[in-house]
């Protein structure tokens, strides 16, 4: 019987190119030897069908359903897969990141209600330099808020914080009509 | 351009000093915040008052921000912005500090990562562009260079863990109390434990045992468990977006460290102390699972000045502690 994973016509790379061509180093992942090391490890693995090995298969092969995959959102970046793998320099942390990003971009990627809990944390970053409310060492100066802002300038943290101003608006006006009523 | 990782090599300093604590006198000092060290005051606390005891120059950096990882690991900024928010930080330490202490896995992997990052050409050359951005916008430098890529700046990095243990020989001699033989069980996290930048060279982390090793010179007892390597659930974010799933990592983990008898946790990281404690978290584990799980975690700077009898308010935060640390920091500090 024909090994499915041997057949020349099963391999295609043009999506690990496209994915190489963002991260260089994703061309690493076609010494994966499929010894399974990493999902044994994997604390994703154990509560969700996230399966490293059928990710790197699906790239192998072109299969670009991989990005609608909620499974890859599973994912701890923990690192122990990189930890634990016996070939050098296969980074599957930053593959995940990879796959997320052309995910987001091909509007798979969760949506603006399933990132509310970055809400909180994104407009506490772009207003006081900290994730949460309050820090303990007080807010950075104006100035320096500034220059995160300008970092992160057409960033998703800027469209999450920018929809979360405009769901507040949205609130407040709802709230001022219904003390009028 | 040479980019280096700026982590502090140990064996070479163990190798060039024969109290590696002179490494540090002379030079200045400075405690990267960590956004959790909100709700674990006694983390920061516990080392910045154990410097100072050793006559040590030690600051904070009013300018630094957040690490940013947690908007990185769920790709809501790029790599080139990661990096740049990374190196405005650690421009703004090196102008004023030569050491840089990090309390939290994630700051100091974030801190690793975005110099890792740098290596790229690309992600370099982005990363530079957005930087000169910056600078158009804010007019003009405080200082030379605010706004460039540093290459191999005299500002080296060191996690707390690896700092207590460099200088393990003094730290004991400041000891008050000692641990009385109780049994611990050790939560080294993720972003410590499997850093692969020293997976071949075995050079500046050296071996993972560094805290049963210091729980011994303590005069505790090091217990091993199942779950000792594994994550405490958090997983960038996990437990905020998959909470019902990440919290059967977080129980596994209690439940093993419960099953071997352990006093509690010891850990190197507010992030995991954070999921490992929040008694919101617990109690949906007892929701979850139907087992209310009570052994108490701290931190490690928490427990040294605990030993070094620093006030019980101090060392840990009162708004997070459980009614079973009371009875262990009491039995602790019996004289």
């Amino acid at each position: 019987m024909e090994d499915k994973a041997e057949s020349d016509e099963e391999w295609n790379y043009q999506f690990l190119e496209e994915l190489v061509e963002d991260v260089e180093e994703n061309q690493n992942i076609r010494q994966c030897i499929e010894c399974g090391k990493c999902i044994g490890e994997c604390p994703a693995s154990k509560i969700s069908d996230f399966n490293i090995r059928k990710i790197i298969q699906k790239i192998l092969r072109g299969d670009k359903s991989v990005l609608k995959d909620s499974d890859i959102w599973y994912c701890f970046l923990c690192e122990r897969c990189k930890r634990v793998c016996p070939k050098k320099g296969v980074n599957i942390p930053l593959l995940i990141l990879n796959l997320r990003n052309e995910s987001f971009k091909k509007g798979y990627g969760p949506q603006y209600n399933d990132l509310t809990k970055y809400v909180e944390m994104a407009e506490n970053f772009l207003t006081n330099g900290t994730v949460l409310e309050d820090p303990l060492d007080g807010s950075l100066s104006k100035e320096r808020i500034d220059e995160l802002n300008e970092i992160c300038n057409f960033a998703r943290i800027k469209y999450v914080f920018k929809a979360s101003e405009a769901s507040k608006a949205y609130k407040k006006k709802i709230h001022k009509k219904r003390v009028k009523k | 351009m040479e980019i280096n990782n700026l982590a502090i090599n140990l064996e070479e300093i163990e190798k060039r000093y024969e109290n590696p604590l002179d490494f540090f006198r002379g030079k200045k000092l400075c405690l990267f915040k960590a956004c959790l060290e909100k709700y674990f005051p006694g983390v920061r606390f516990g080392i910045h008052d154990f410097l100072e005891e050793l006559g040590l120059e030690v600051t904070i950096c009013q300018n630094q921000s957040c690490c940013s990882g947690t908007f990185f690991q769920r790709n809501l900024i790029t790599r080139a912005q990661f990096a740049a928010i990374n190196e405005r930080n650690i421009n703004e330490i090196n102008h004023q500090a030569d050491i840089l202490l990090v309390s939290c896995n994630g700051c100091y992997n974030s801190l690793l990562r975005g110099r890792d990052f740098l290596k790229d050409d690309i992600v370099r050359k982005k990363t530079q562009d957005i930087l000169n951005e910056v600078k158009e916008k804010m007019g003009s430098e405080k200082y030379h260079g605010q706004y460039d890529i540093l290459e191999n700046p005299k500002l080296r990095i060191i996690h707390d863990l690896d700092f207590f243990y460099l200088i393990r020989e003094e730290l004991v001699n400041t000891l008050k109390f000692s641990l009385k033989g109780i049994k611990i069980a050790v939560h080294y996290g993720c972003h410590y434990l499997n850093l692969d930048r020293d997976k071949d060279t075995n050079t500046y982390l050296k071996d993972k045992t560094k805290l049963e090793e210091l729980i011994r010179l303590f005069g505790g007892v090091p217990i091993d468990y199942q779950e000792r390597e594994s994550c405490c659930g958090w997983g960038a974010s996990q437990i905020v977006i998959h909470p019902d799933d990440a919290l059967k990592v977080t129980y596994k983990k209690l439940k093993s460290a419960e099953n071997v008898n352990a006093c509690f946790i010891l850990m190197p990281c507010p992030t995991c102390l954070y999921t490992l404690s929040k008694p919101e978290f617990r109690e949906r584990i007892h929701k979850i699972f139907n087992d209310e799980l009570e052994i108490p975690t701290i931190h490690l700077n928490e427990l040294i000045a605990i030993l070094r009898g620093c006030e019980e308010e101090q060392c840990i935060t009162l708004r997070r502690k459980s009614p079973r640390f009371d009875q262990i920091y009491a039995h602790i500090t019996e004289e």
